[in-house]
């Protein structure tokens, strides 16, 4: 009923006798199952894999099929039915996730997420959040641009990670994990979006051309959406405020500043560095 | 889909339309005290939001008939005025905004016409010129099989010259209609999209050749004709598709019958995304470049609504330059991009379709907006 790791040891240490208990006949499955679990859950915490496992096994002898609420409760186990529905999936994901999750690369949260997908891409993207030990809003960031860049290409979260630069960005000797996970973001975010991010690109260009300083700020609405620019002017002292109303005089006549403001239909484009 | 359970509402059992119906589809009916319990009935469906365009709820309208359309200040609307009929759809596009908006969706029609009709009376009364519409919660021309009411509507609406109705369908169910006399004062319009979105996103629709042959009926009937490009669904080689669309369209319809053609992007409330992926899991749609808009929608990125609706725009022009295109939720930028004006240097775009309802309807000019 337990102690299977603890015999196993014994074994080979050689011995051929251990002192054993033996459970009184009649003692049923669940009963068997309740002592199992309560000799691991009331000496030290389970882990999630362990807790998945625990619910799991008192769901498979439980008469009816479901443990008394009570039960778990006195084992230590969550009784939330959510929760628990939710826990009780993670022992059945690919070794490759429920080793994220114990290693604390993949929150519980993420883990009910990809366990959802398809074992290939649930794997890959385990394997990635080991490597990047990112958090949360990142990795719920990666898993849903990559999903959706899948979906609308008709191929496989697998295929859009295993892309060359994606490979390439991952292996790369030069970049720490924090430079890693901006690059993949940058690199899934352009996939996902590519007439954006390149209008963002050709923005980001013409404004560099227009030299504005550090003292003169340029923002465009958000997403291009509205049609307000805003511009943030910082001083401390009248002169730098004339110099700022000269490089605004100059900011109005120059031609980039007109592209910049008129450009939206084209995406800004055709006005790269020179 | 076709109707597979009929409620009614006890307090309208008795009505005649309620009873008309009830003959028509030819389904047994359960009458119910409390709209709940049709609700809990569709609540327990594995696909709620399917099931819903299954079950037919008879009742009535407590609250008002007439609804300004729901728009929103940061983009330009209508100022479409809808006539409630009744709510939902029995045919399933993915994209059908329906789907999140009521909780749980359910096919809803209302037989307390003598309400409506009051309404109406007073609306029409009224010295502005109206446009209205019943194809905002619902497809105006689904009903048709079950009920007269388009025919009743078409049939009043002729009889008085300050308001125009506009039946907006996806389907071919103008039968019953061609005889009317409608006296111009009922405008047939039709959704269009391309073959492509046609087949992958609007199940249970016309095909694009049945509407435009419907709608080469209409016009025949001496009905004046609108079109509607709305969702135009932005993707790979679309504005191609669209312009073949729009060929058809004018080799189906010739450009003087035609009120208005109107022009809108999709844009969806976020509810719907998780809806479309989970009912429709094939579909591409919600993958599109899709930023969050100022009214909270999500719509395309600017600049590809405005590159495709300007090359939508010139194709329509090009057939038809005195027919009068505008933009459904668009801000004045995008018009400029794509029409090459704003509706306030027009008088505003409520004006502009007065206007083209007195050119095309016969309605009195003198009580049209200024």
């Amino acid at each position: 009923m337990s102690g299977f790791r603890r015999v196993d040891a014994c074994r080979r240490l050689g011995w051929e006798a251990v002192p054993a208990r033996v459970l009184e006949a009649p003692a049923t499955m669940y009963a068997c199952a309740l002592k199992s679990v309560g000799e691991n859950s009331l000496e030290r915490p389970l882990n999630l894999i362990e807790t998945s496992r625990a619910l799991r096994l008192l769901d498979r002898h439980a008469p009816g099929g479901t443990p008394p609420p009570e039960d778990a409760s006195a084992l230590g186990l969550p009784t939330h039915a959510g929760l628990t529905a939710r826990l009780k999936t993670l022992c059945r994901m690919p070794e490759e996730v429920q080793a994220a999750v114990l290693d604390e690369t993949l929150s519980f949260a993420m883990a009910c997420e990809i366990g959802q997908l398809e074992e290939g891409p649930a794997v890959a993207f385990a394997r990635l959040f080991r490597r990047l030990k990112t958090g949360l809003n990142k990795q719920r960031e990666i898993v849903t641009l990559v999903s959706e860049i899948a979906c609308r290409d008709g191929i496989d979260s697998t295929a859009v990670l295993s892309e060359p630069e994606m490979i390439r960005v991952q292996d790369a000797e030069d970049l720490d994990r924090s430079q890693k996970t901006q690059s993949i973001r940058r690199l899934v975010r352009r996939r996902r979006f590519p007439v954006l991010t390149a209008a963002e690109d050709h923005f980001h260009a013409l404004r560099r051309r227009l030299k504005l300083g550090a003292n003169l700020q340029l923002a465009p609405p958000r997403d291009f959406e509205g049609t307000r620019y805003t511009l943030t002017l910082s001083f401390e002292r009248l002169e730098e405020v004339e110099r700022l109303r000269a490089q605004l005089d100059a900011l109005v006549r120059h031609p980039d500043f007109k592209a910049l403001l008129t450009g939206k239909g084209r995406g800004f484009a055709g006005t790269t560095d020179p | 889909m076709k109707i597979a359970a009929l409620y009614i509402d006890a307090r309208v059992a008795d009505r005649p339309d309620a009873q008309r119906i009830c003959r028509r589809l030819g389904v047994p009916a359960k009458t119910v005290a409390d709209a709940d319990e049709v609700y809990a009935d569709v609540a327990a469906a594995e696909d709620p939001i399917g099931s819903g365009k299954q079950v037919l709820f008879l009742t009535r309208n407590k609250g008002a008939f007439l609804k300004e359309c729901p728009g929103t200040r940061h983009y330009t609307c209508c100022g479409y005025r809808i006539l409630h009929i009744g709510s939902y759809c029995t045919m399933d596009c993915s994209y059908c905004i329906l789907q999140a908006y009521f909780h749980p969706p359910v096919l809803q029609y209302y037989v307390n016409h003598e309400d409506m009709a009051n309404e109406l009376e007073r609306c029409l009364s009224e010295p502005d010129i109206h446009r209205i519409g019943t194809g905002e919660f619902t497809d105006s021309l689904i009903w048709e099989p079950w009920t007269d009411l388009s025919r009743t509507l078409a049939q009043r609406f002729a009889r008085q010259d300050r308001a125009v109705l506009e039946l907006k369908t996806k389907t071919v169910n103008i039968d019953g209609l061609l005889d009317v006399a409608h006296g111009r004062k009922t405008i047939l319009a039709w959704s269009l999209n391309t073959e492509q979105v046609i087949r992958s996103e609007e199940r249970g629709t016309a095909s694009l050749d049945a509407r435009l042959r419907a709608a080469a009926r209409g016009a025949h009937a001496g009905y004046p004709i609108a079109f509607h490009f709305d969702p135009v669904v932005i993707g790979e080689g679309c504005e191609e598709d669209y312009r073949q669309v729009v060929e058809r369209l004018f080799a189906a319809v010739p450009p003087e019958r035609i009120v208005w053609i109107s022009l809108g992007a999709f844009r969806f409330m976020p509810d719907l995304k998780p809806v479309v992926q989970r009912r429709f899991p094939d579909s591409r749609i919600v993958y599109g470049e899709f930023i969050a808009g100022l009214d909270g929608k999500a719509r395309y990125f600017k600049p590809l609504r405005m590159k495709v609706l300007r090359s939508l725009a010139q194709a329509i022009l090009g057939h038809a330059p005195q027919t009068c295109v505008y933009l459904c939720m668009e801000d004045d930028e995008v018009w400029r991009h794509a029409l090459g004006f704003t509706p306030a240097e027009r008088g505003g775009l409520a004006r502009m379709l007065d206007e083209a309802a007195v050119r095309h309807c016969g309605l009195n000019a003198g009580s049209c907006r200024r």
